[in-house]
Protein backbone atom coordinates (compact mmCIF):
# COMPACT_ATOMS: atom_id res chain seq x y z
CA UNK A 1 0.00 0.00 0.00
CA UNK A 2 2.69 2.39 1.28
CA UNK A 3 4.71 1.14 -1.38
CA UNK A 4 1.95 2.26 -3.79
CA UNK A 5 1.74 5.37 -2.16
CA UNK A 6 5.80 6.01 -2.95
CA UNK A 7 5.61 5.08 -6.50
CA UNK A 8 2.60 7.55 -7.64
CA UNK A 9 4.59 10.23 -5.93
CA UNK A 10 7.88 9.18 -8.05
CA UNK A 11 5.69 9.78 -10.86
CA UNK A 12 4.71 13.13 -9.86
CA UNK A 13 8.10 14.07 -9.23
CA UNK A 14 9.53 12.87 -12.05
CA UNK A 15 6.59 15.10 -14.12
CA UNK A 16 7.66 17.97 -12.10
CA UNK A 17 11.39 17.54 -13.24
CA UNK A 18 10.13 17.35 -16.81
CA UNK A 19 8.31 20.40 -16.37
CA UNK A 20 11.37 21.98 -15.38
CA UNK A 21 13.39 20.53 -17.82
CA UNK A 22 11.12 21.47 -20.50
CA UNK A 23 10.88 25.56 -18.84
CA UNK A 24 14.11 25.38 -18.48
CA UNK A 25 15.34 28.79 -18.73
CA UNK A 26 18.62 28.28 -18.68
CA UNK A 27 20.82 25.28 -19.90
CA UNK A 28 22.08 24.66 -15.96
CA UNK A 29 17.76 23.93 -14.91
CA UNK A 30 17.85 21.30 -17.90
CA UNK A 31 20.89 19.28 -16.37
CA UNK A 32 19.83 19.58 -12.76
CA UNK A 33 16.06 18.70 -13.90
CA UNK A 34 17.92 15.48 -15.92
CA UNK A 35 19.96 14.44 -13.29
CA UNK A 36 17.14 14.56 -10.84
CA UNK A 37 15.11 12.56 -13.33
CA UNK A 38 18.02 10.12 -13.31
CA UNK A 39 17.72 9.90 -9.65
CA UNK A 40 14.18 9.12 -9.42
CA UNK A 41 14.67 6.52 -11.98
CA UNK A 42 16.79 4.91 -9.98
CA UNK A 43 14.66 4.72 -7.03
CA UNK A 44 11.83 3.75 -8.90
CA UNK A 45 13.36 0.84 -10.24
CA UNK A 46 14.13 0.45 -6.62
CA UNK A 47 10.68 0.71 -5.60
CA UNK A 48 9.20 -1.42 -8.34
CA UNK A 49 10.94 -4.23 -7.50
CA UNK A 50 9.41 -4.67 -4.34
CA UNK A 51 6.29 -3.90 -5.58
CA UNK A 52 6.79 -6.95 -8.63
CA UNK A 53 8.64 -9.48 -6.39
CA UNK A 54 11.53 -9.66 -7.60
CA UNK A 55 13.77 -7.09 -5.96
CA UNK A 56 17.34 -8.51 -5.98
CA UNK A 57 17.37 -8.38 -9.81
CA UNK A 58 16.28 -4.91 -10.16
CA UNK A 59 18.41 -3.54 -6.99
CA UNK A 60 21.42 -4.57 -9.52
CA UNK A 61 19.94 -2.67 -12.20
CA UNK A 62 19.34 0.48 -9.73
CA UNK A 63 23.20 0.06 -8.82
CA UNK A 64 24.08 -0.01 -12.34
CA UNK A 65 21.99 3.15 -12.76
CA UNK A 66 23.09 5.13 -10.71
CA UNK A 67 26.90 4.99 -11.60
CA UNK A 68 25.89 5.27 -15.24
CA UNK A 69 24.13 8.57 -14.29
CA UNK A 70 26.82 10.23 -12.47
CA UNK A 71 29.21 9.56 -15.59
CA UNK A 72 26.61 11.27 -17.93
CA UNK A 73 25.71 14.31 -15.58
CA UNK A 74 29.60 14.83 -14.55
CA UNK A 75 30.37 14.96 -18.73
CA UNK A 76 27.56 17.19 -19.76
CA UNK A 77 28.49 19.24 -16.79
CA UNK A 78 32.29 18.94 -18.22
CA UNK A 79 31.35 20.32 -21.40
CA UNK A 80 28.66 22.97 -20.64
CA UNK A 81 31.58 24.50 -17.93
CA UNK A 82 34.77 24.23 -19.86
CA UNK A 83 33.84 22.95 -23.82
CA UNK A 84 32.76 24.98 -26.30
CA UNK A 85 29.30 25.79 -26.92
CA UNK A 86 29.42 26.91 -30.03
CA UNK A 87 28.54 30.62 -30.16
CA UNK A 88 30.75 33.63 -29.16
CA UNK A 89 28.91 35.06 -26.26
CA UNK A 90 28.30 31.62 -24.73
CA UNK A 91 30.65 32.82 -21.45
CA UNK A 92 28.45 35.49 -20.91
CA UNK A 93 25.38 34.21 -21.44
CA UNK A 94 23.27 30.73 -21.39
CA UNK A 95 19.83 32.36 -21.52
CA UNK A 96 17.28 31.04 -24.45
CA UNK A 97 16.86 33.60 -26.76
CA UNK B 1 9.25 -8.09 16.00
CA UNK B 2 8.81 -8.38 12.64
CA UNK B 3 5.80 -5.79 13.53
CA UNK B 4 7.49 -3.40 14.35
CA UNK B 5 9.80 -3.80 11.41
CA UNK B 6 7.07 -3.38 9.41
CA UNK B 7 5.77 -0.05 10.74
CA UNK B 8 9.24 1.44 10.99
CA UNK B 9 9.79 0.24 7.77
CA UNK B 10 6.28 1.80 6.42
CA UNK B 11 7.52 4.97 8.77
CA UNK B 12 10.23 5.71 7.04
CA UNK B 13 8.61 5.19 3.62
CA UNK B 14 6.24 8.04 4.14
CA UNK B 15 8.34 10.27 5.35
CA UNK B 16 10.81 9.55 2.19
CA UNK B 17 7.56 10.27 0.24
CA UNK B 18 7.08 13.32 2.00
CA UNK B 19 10.01 14.51 0.96
CA UNK B 20 10.14 13.89 -2.31
CA UNK B 21 6.77 15.36 -2.84
CA UNK B 22 8.28 18.34 -0.85
CA UNK B 23 11.75 18.40 -2.96
CA UNK B 24 9.71 17.89 -6.35
CA UNK B 25 7.39 21.16 -5.47
CA UNK B 26 10.73 23.45 -5.11
CA UNK B 27 12.46 21.91 -8.14
CA UNK B 28 9.09 23.41 -9.61
CA UNK B 29 8.74 26.20 -8.09
CA UNK B 30 11.61 27.82 -6.66
CA UNK B 31 13.23 31.02 -8.70
CA UNK B 32 16.60 30.06 -9.75
CA UNK B 33 19.28 27.62 -10.67
CA UNK B 34 20.89 27.87 -7.10
CA UNK B 35 17.61 27.65 -5.12
CA UNK B 36 16.75 25.36 -7.06
CA UNK B 37 19.43 22.79 -6.37
CA UNK B 38 18.41 23.40 -2.85
CA UNK B 39 15.09 21.36 -3.64
CA UNK B 40 16.38 18.81 -6.45
CA UNK B 41 19.27 18.00 -2.78
CA UNK B 42 15.66 17.24 -0.62
CA UNK B 43 15.13 14.43 -2.77
CA UNK B 44 18.30 13.13 -3.32
CA UNK B 45 19.41 13.12 0.21
CA UNK B 46 16.81 12.71 2.95
CA UNK B 47 13.91 11.37 0.22
CA UNK B 48 16.13 8.55 -1.76
CA UNK B 49 17.77 7.94 1.69
CA UNK B 50 14.69 7.38 3.69
CA UNK B 51 13.05 5.40 0.91
CA UNK B 52 15.98 3.33 1.18
CA UNK B 53 16.14 2.72 4.35
CA UNK B 54 12.91 1.47 4.22
CA UNK B 55 13.03 -0.59 1.65
CA UNK B 56 16.71 -2.09 3.62
CA UNK B 57 14.27 -2.42 6.78
CA UNK B 58 11.43 -4.53 4.17
CA UNK B 59 14.36 -6.62 2.55
CA UNK B 60 15.21 -8.00 5.93
CA UNK B 61 18.47 -9.72 7.08
CA UNK B 62 20.27 -10.70 4.10
CA UNK B 63 22.23 -9.81 0.78
CA UNK B 64 19.62 -7.85 -0.91
CA UNK B 65 19.90 -5.43 2.40
CA UNK B 66 23.71 -4.67 1.59
CA UNK B 67 22.86 -4.47 -1.84
CA UNK B 68 20.18 -1.33 -0.75
CA UNK B 69 22.39 0.14 1.72
CA UNK B 70 25.57 -0.19 -1.02
CA UNK B 71 23.08 1.90 -3.38
CA UNK B 72 22.39 3.90 -0.41
CA UNK B 73 26.10 4.92 0.33
CA UNK B 74 26.56 5.58 -3.94
CA UNK B 75 23.78 7.54 -3.46
CA UNK B 76 24.76 9.69 -0.71
CA UNK B 77 28.31 10.00 -2.10
CA UNK B 78 27.19 11.10 -5.43
CA UNK B 79 24.19 13.00 -5.13
CA UNK B 80 26.27 15.50 -3.28
CA UNK B 81 29.36 16.11 -5.35
CA UNK B 82 26.88 16.28 -8.68
CA UNK B 83 25.21 19.42 -6.82
CA UNK B 84 28.71 21.04 -6.46
CA UNK B 85 29.70 20.19 -9.73
CA UNK B 86 26.53 21.59 -10.99
CA UNK B 87 26.71 24.63 -8.53
CA UNK B 88 30.44 25.15 -9.95
CA UNK B 89 29.71 25.02 -13.19
CA UNK B 90 26.74 27.57 -12.90
CA UNK B 91 28.68 29.84 -11.08
CA UNK B 92 31.45 29.56 -13.96
CA UNK B 93 28.97 30.47 -16.67
CA UNK B 94 28.69 33.51 -14.55
CA UNK B 95 24.54 33.22 -13.29
CA UNK B 96 24.17 35.26 -10.59
CA UNK B 97 22.90 33.61 -7.37
CA UNK B 98 19.35 34.90 -6.93
CA UNK B 99 19.42 36.76 -3.65
CA UNK B 100 16.06 38.83 -2.61
CA UNK B 101 13.08 39.77 -4.29
CA UNK B 102 13.87 42.71 -6.36
CA UNK B 103 16.50 40.51 -8.77
CA UNK B 104 13.42 39.34 -10.08
CA UNK B 105 12.41 41.95 -12.32
CA UNK B 106 16.15 42.91 -14.18
CA UNK B 107 16.64 39.33 -14.62
CA UNK C 1 -3.11 -3.01 -12.94
CA UNK C 2 -0.67 -0.79 -10.95
CA UNK C 3 1.99 -1.44 -13.25
CA UNK C 4 -0.39 -1.29 -16.36
CA UNK C 5 -0.78 2.78 -14.99
CA UNK C 6 2.46 3.39 -14.28
CA UNK C 7 3.43 2.21 -18.55
CA UNK C 8 0.76 4.60 -19.45
CA UNK C 9 2.19 7.01 -17.16
CA UNK C 10 5.76 6.77 -18.65
CA UNK C 11 4.39 6.17 -22.26
CA UNK C 12 2.53 9.98 -21.74
CA UNK C 13 6.02 11.63 -20.14
CA UNK C 14 7.96 9.96 -23.02
CA UNK C 15 4.85 11.41 -25.73
CA UNK C 16 5.46 15.00 -23.49
CA UNK C 17 9.12 14.55 -23.88
CA UNK C 18 9.44 13.91 -27.82
CA UNK C 19 7.02 16.59 -28.62
CA UNK C 20 9.18 19.04 -26.42
CA UNK C 21 12.38 17.71 -28.35
CA UNK C 22 10.63 18.45 -31.54
CA UNK C 23 9.59 21.82 -30.39
CA UNK C 24 12.49 22.76 -28.73
CA UNK C 25 15.21 25.40 -30.76
CA UNK C 26 17.92 24.98 -28.62
CA UNK C 27 19.71 21.86 -29.42
CA UNK C 28 21.98 22.05 -26.11
CA UNK C 29 18.39 21.34 -24.20
CA UNK C 30 17.12 19.01 -26.96
CA UNK C 31 20.01 16.86 -26.18
CA UNK C 32 19.57 16.97 -22.33
CA UNK C 33 15.71 15.97 -23.39
CA UNK C 34 17.14 12.96 -25.43
CA UNK C 35 18.58 12.19 -22.07
CA UNK C 36 15.47 12.10 -20.34
CA UNK C 37 13.60 10.19 -23.08
CA UNK C 38 16.78 7.37 -22.85
CA UNK C 39 15.99 7.08 -19.02
CA UNK C 40 12.11 7.26 -18.96
CA UNK C 41 12.49 4.63 -21.88
CA UNK C 42 15.06 2.32 -19.47
CA UNK C 43 12.58 2.59 -17.01
CA UNK C 44 9.97 0.87 -19.49
CA UNK C 45 12.64 -1.66 -20.69
CA UNK C 46 12.59 -2.77 -16.92
CA UNK C 47 9.29 -3.10 -16.66
CA UNK C 48 8.94 -4.94 -19.82
CA UNK C 49 11.65 -7.41 -18.50
CA UNK C 50 13.50 -6.92 -21.28
CA UNK C 51 16.81 -5.98 -18.67
CA UNK C 52 19.61 -6.06 -21.31
CA UNK C 53 17.70 -3.84 -23.14
CA UNK C 54 17.83 -1.13 -20.21
CA UNK C 55 21.02 -1.16 -19.48
CA UNK C 56 22.39 -0.88 -23.51
CA UNK C 57 19.56 2.02 -23.48
CA UNK C 58 20.62 3.80 -20.29
CA UNK C 59 24.96 3.26 -20.89
CA UNK C 60 24.37 4.40 -24.89
CA UNK C 61 21.09 7.05 -24.80
CA UNK C 62 22.07 8.71 -21.61
CA UNK C 63 26.46 8.14 -21.14
CA UNK C 64 27.31 7.96 -24.45
CA UNK C 65 25.30 9.57 -26.92
CA UNK C 66 24.70 12.63 -24.68
CA UNK C 67 28.13 13.74 -24.44
CA UNK C 68 28.72 13.06 -28.39
CA UNK C 69 25.71 15.08 -29.07
CA UNK C 70 27.37 17.61 -27.42
CA UNK C 71 30.49 17.49 -28.88
CA UNK C 72 29.04 17.54 -32.20
CA UNK C 73 26.67 20.98 -30.77
CA UNK C 74 30.11 22.21 -29.89
CA UNK C 75 31.55 22.21 -33.34
CA UNK C 76 28.25 23.09 -34.99
CA UNK C 77 26.45 25.66 -32.94
CA UNK C 78 24.08 25.84 -30.21
CA UNK C 79 20.71 27.16 -32.02
CA UNK C 80 18.84 25.43 -34.48
CA UNK C 81 17.85 27.60 -37.86
CA UNK C 82 13.99 27.54 -39.21
CA UNK C 83 13.27 25.98 -41.77
CA UNK C 84 12.45 28.62 -45.07
CA UNK C 85 10.76 25.34 -47.18
CA UNK C 86 7.22 24.17 -46.60
CA UNK C 87 7.05 21.35 -44.36
CA UNK C 88 3.98 20.06 -46.26
CA UNK C 89 6.13 17.03 -48.68
CA UNK C 90 7.63 15.71 -46.07
CA UNK C 91 4.62 15.46 -43.90
CA UNK C 92 2.60 13.55 -46.68
CA UNK C 93 5.34 10.86 -47.43
CA UNK C 94 5.97 10.62 -43.32
CA UNK C 95 1.85 10.14 -43.06
CA UNK C 96 2.16 7.79 -46.32
CA UNK C 97 4.89 5.76 -44.77
CA UNK C 98 3.46 5.39 -41.58
CA UNK C 99 0.08 4.48 -42.88
CA UNK C 100 1.73 1.39 -44.92
CA UNK C 101 3.55 0.12 -42.01
CA UNK C 102 0.54 0.29 -40.01
CA UNK C 103 -1.00 -1.58 -42.21
CA UNK C 104 1.43 -3.65 -42.35
CA UNK C 105 1.58 -4.94 -39.02
CA UNK C 106 -2.53 -6.02 -39.07
CA UNK C 107 -1.15 -9.12 -40.15
CA UNK C 108 0.72 -9.46 -37.80
CA UNK C 109 0.40 -11.56 -34.72
CA UNK C 110 -0.70 -10.41 -31.86
CA UNK C 111 1.50 -8.94 -29.13
CA UNK C 112 2.33 -11.91 -26.55
CA UNK C 113 0.53 -14.21 -28.70
CA UNK C 114 2.15 -17.56 -27.10
CA UNK C 115 1.11 -19.01 -31.10
CA UNK C 116 2.80 -16.93 -32.61
CA UNK C 117 5.64 -18.80 -35.23
CA UNK C 118 8.39 -17.00 -33.54
CA UNK C 119 7.46 -19.07 -30.47
CA UNK C 120 7.03 -22.10 -32.20
CA UNK C 121 10.39 -22.85 -33.86
CA UNK C 122 13.75 -22.90 -32.06
CA UNK C 123 12.93 -20.46 -29.17
CA UNK C 124 11.15 -23.56 -26.84
CA UNK C 125 15.08 -25.57 -27.69
CA UNK C 126 16.63 -22.91 -26.28
CA UNK C 127 14.56 -21.90 -23.42
CA UNK C 128 14.99 -25.65 -22.54
CA UNK C 129 18.15 -26.61 -23.19
CA UNK C 130 20.72 -23.81 -22.46
CA UNK C 131 20.63 -24.34 -18.58
CA UNK C 132 22.14 -27.53 -19.27
CA UNK C 133 24.47 -26.13 -22.23
CA UNK C 134 25.25 -23.30 -20.95
CA UNK C 135 24.87 -22.97 -17.52
CA UNK C 136 24.05 -19.59 -17.64
CA UNK C 137 20.35 -19.30 -16.04
CA UNK C 138 19.42 -15.97 -18.17
CA UNK C 139 18.64 -17.08 -21.50
CA UNK C 140 19.19 -13.70 -23.46
CA UNK C 141 22.60 -14.04 -21.45
CA UNK C 142 23.47 -17.40 -22.97
CA UNK C 143 22.79 -16.98 -26.66
CA UNK C 144 24.52 -13.69 -26.68
CA UNK C 145 27.46 -14.27 -24.81
CA UNK C 146 27.69 -18.10 -25.45
CA UNK C 147 25.59 -19.31 -29.36
CA UNK C 148 26.82 -16.16 -30.40
CA UNK C 149 30.14 -15.50 -28.58
CA UNK C 150 32.41 -14.63 -31.48
CA UNK C 151 29.11 -12.44 -33.31
CA UNK C 152 29.11 -10.41 -29.95
CA UNK C 153 33.05 -9.79 -30.11
CA UNK C 154 33.10 -9.00 -33.55
CA UNK C 155 30.45 -6.79 -32.48
CA UNK C 156 32.14 -5.39 -30.09
CA UNK C 157 35.19 -4.49 -32.30
CA UNK C 158 32.65 -2.62 -34.57
CA UNK C 159 31.40 -0.55 -32.03
CA UNK C 160 34.47 0.19 -31.01
CA UNK C 161 36.18 1.59 -34.22
CA UNK C 162 32.97 3.45 -34.23
CA UNK C 163 33.55 5.30 -31.01
CA UNK C 164 37.32 5.83 -31.83
CA UNK C 165 36.30 6.82 -35.28
CA UNK C 166 33.83 9.27 -33.89
CA UNK C 167 36.38 10.65 -30.95
CA UNK C 168 38.53 11.39 -33.81
CA UNK C 169 36.42 13.38 -36.25
CA UNK C 170 35.17 15.43 -32.93
CA UNK C 171 38.65 16.43 -32.42
CA UNK C 172 38.71 16.28 -28.72
CA UNK C 173 42.33 17.29 -28.27
CA UNK C 174 41.93 20.48 -30.24
CA UNK C 175 39.61 21.96 -27.14
CA UNK C 176 42.75 22.11 -25.10
CA UNK C 177 44.14 25.10 -26.55
CA UNK C 178 42.48 28.09 -26.29
CA UNK C 179 41.66 30.78 -29.32
CA UNK C 180 40.83 27.97 -32.17
CA UNK C 181 37.60 27.36 -30.65
CA UNK C 182 34.42 27.83 -32.31
CA UNK C 183 35.65 27.48 -35.88
CA UNK C 184 33.69 25.46 -36.95
CA UNK C 185 30.43 27.26 -37.65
Amino acid sequence: MILTITLIALLVTMAFALIRAIKGPTVYDRILASNALGTKTVLMIAVLGFVVGDPELYIDIAIMYVLIGFIGTVAVLKISEFGNLGQPQSHTETEDP
Amino acid sequence: MSGLTDLLSMALLGIGTLFLLIGATGLLRLPDVFTRLHGASVTDTLGAGAILLGLALAAGWGLLMGKILALLLIMALLGPSTAHALARAATHGFRKPWLHETDKAEK
Amino acid sequence: MLIESVNIFLLALLAVTAIAAVRLRDLFAVAMMFGIYSLLAAVMFVLLDAVDVAFTEAAVGVGISTVLMLGTIGLVGRYERGSVRSSLLPLTVVVATGATLIYGTLDMPHFGDPTAPVHQHVAPAYITESPQQTGIPNVVTSILASYRGYDTLGELAVIFTAGVGVLALLGLRRRKRPGKEGVGQ
